[in-house]
């Protein structure tokens, strides 16, 4: 049976479901860990700077979560060839990359 | 020290009510960091919304690859989701603080309204015979052991729904879920879980566009919005756990009161 662009077959839909756990939950625990080890390195005394990048990297992985699943779900929908899906999730993307512009644009002028 | 504590409570506790009533717990976070501790609301926005993407990608990761969530469904939403929290992360450096309380005071009545109207509701359990459609979706529901089949009814209600959810989102740092589900089930014709699930999950991407613009206007308190995050998870995490005993009819009324008052609150603030 040949996928249809439109009717992803289960197994497709299954594989992108399933990758976009493993992202999700990559993401949840990469940033959890940081954050945690952060907190608890900005309550013990004199590591002050390795605390603040600690949490910066932490909020910054758990920012890019929702961005890497996107980014996941552009190269499933490639490999379906589903062109439709392709572009709409292209445009989520643009929209994040958007507002990374417009934050790093505020960010300058502080 | 004390006041990350205090944080982190309020974390814990915003993120289990959030997980037993169905919400993202930012429509009470955002109001005690606001009110009770005197962060400005820009601030308390982009605490809570970290909380809300945390929350957002750990529930969405339990959930995959079961198909509750519509994956195609969500991804077209997301356009709308995520140019409406574009807007709103920009208009927010614009409102005033009042403006905004103002705002979140008509909303978080908004959301005891929409609670108290849904105490009663139930899953409908539609045809299973049916075609699915493009953007249609079929799961199997634990509950009752049968499978669910749906189609998408008015997608255009759905999209513009999910414009404004986006917008409030970034606006006034909460998931917006509220105004996703009740439209999604109600009038699209989606089974009221899969409706959830699908909201949950475009709440990341649809929090997100909102967050980095505060954390690029240094809004983003990252030690604040750590230990938030942290309690949120731990909260939510019992509140799943344990949610199952509770009576959730009783919680959901008492919480609309909550959110009454929250809301009267919000209101004299921003009148101020």
């Amino acid at each position: 049976m040949s996928p249809s662009p439109h009717h992803p077959t289960e197994r497709e839909a299954f594989r992108l479901e399933v990758a976009i756990g493993i992202v999700l939950r990559a993401g949840v625990m990469l940033s959890s860990a940081c954050l945690a080890l952060g907190l608890v390195l900005s309550f013990s005394s004199g590591t002050a700077s390795a605390a603040g990048l600690l949490l910066n990297v932490g909020i910054v992985a758990l920012l890019a979560t929702p961005v890497a699943r996107v980014f996941v779900s552009i190269v499933e929908y490639v490999k379906e060839r589903d062109w439709r899906f392709t572009t709409l999730t292209l445009i989520v993307l643009v929209e994040l990359l958007a507002s990374v512009v417009a934050a790093l644009i505020f960010e300058r002028k502080i | 020290m004390t006041q990350a504590l205090i944080i982190f409570v309020a974390g814990t506790v915003a993120g289990s009510l959030g997980a037993l009533l169905g919400l993202g717990g930012g429509v009470f976070l955002v109001p005690f960091l606001n009110l009770g501790l005197g962060f400005p609301f820009t601030v308390a926005a982009a605490i809570s919304l970290t909380t809300v993407i945390a929350t957002s990608s750990s529930v969405s990761a339990a959930r995959a690859g079961k198909h509750l969530i519509n994956m195609r469904l969500g991804m077209l939403l997301e356009v709308a989701t995520a140019g409406g929290s574009l807007l709103g992360g920009l208009t927010a450096q614009l409102i005033s603080q009042g403006t905004l309380q103002k705002l979140f005071g008509v909303l978080s009545a908004a959301v005891a309204i929409i609670m108290l109207s849904r105490v009663r509701r139930r899953n409908v359990i539609l045809d299973p015979n049916i075609d699915p459609g493009v953007l249609g979706g079929r799961y199997h529901e634990d509950e009752s052991g049968c499978v669910v089949t749906y189609r998408v009814k008015r997608l255009p209600v759905a999209i513009a729904a999910s414009f404004f959810a986006g917008n409030v989102s970034s606006l006034l740092g909460i998931g917006g879920g509220f105004i996703k589900v009740p439209v999604l089930n109600a009038w699209c014709g989606i089974p009221l879980r899969a409706a959830a699930a699908t909201s949950a999950f475009m709440i990341g991407v649809t929090a997100t566009a909102g967050a980095v613009i505060y954390y690029g206007h240094g809004q983003l308190v990252p030690a604040l919005a750590a230990t938030a995050v942290l309690g949120v998870q731990l909260g939510s995490w019992g509140g799943m756990r344990f949610g199952a005993a509770a009576s959730v009819k009783w919680l959901k009324i008492l919480m609309a009161v909550v959110l009454f008052i929250i809301s009267a609150m919000m209101f004299a603030r921003g009148l101020r």
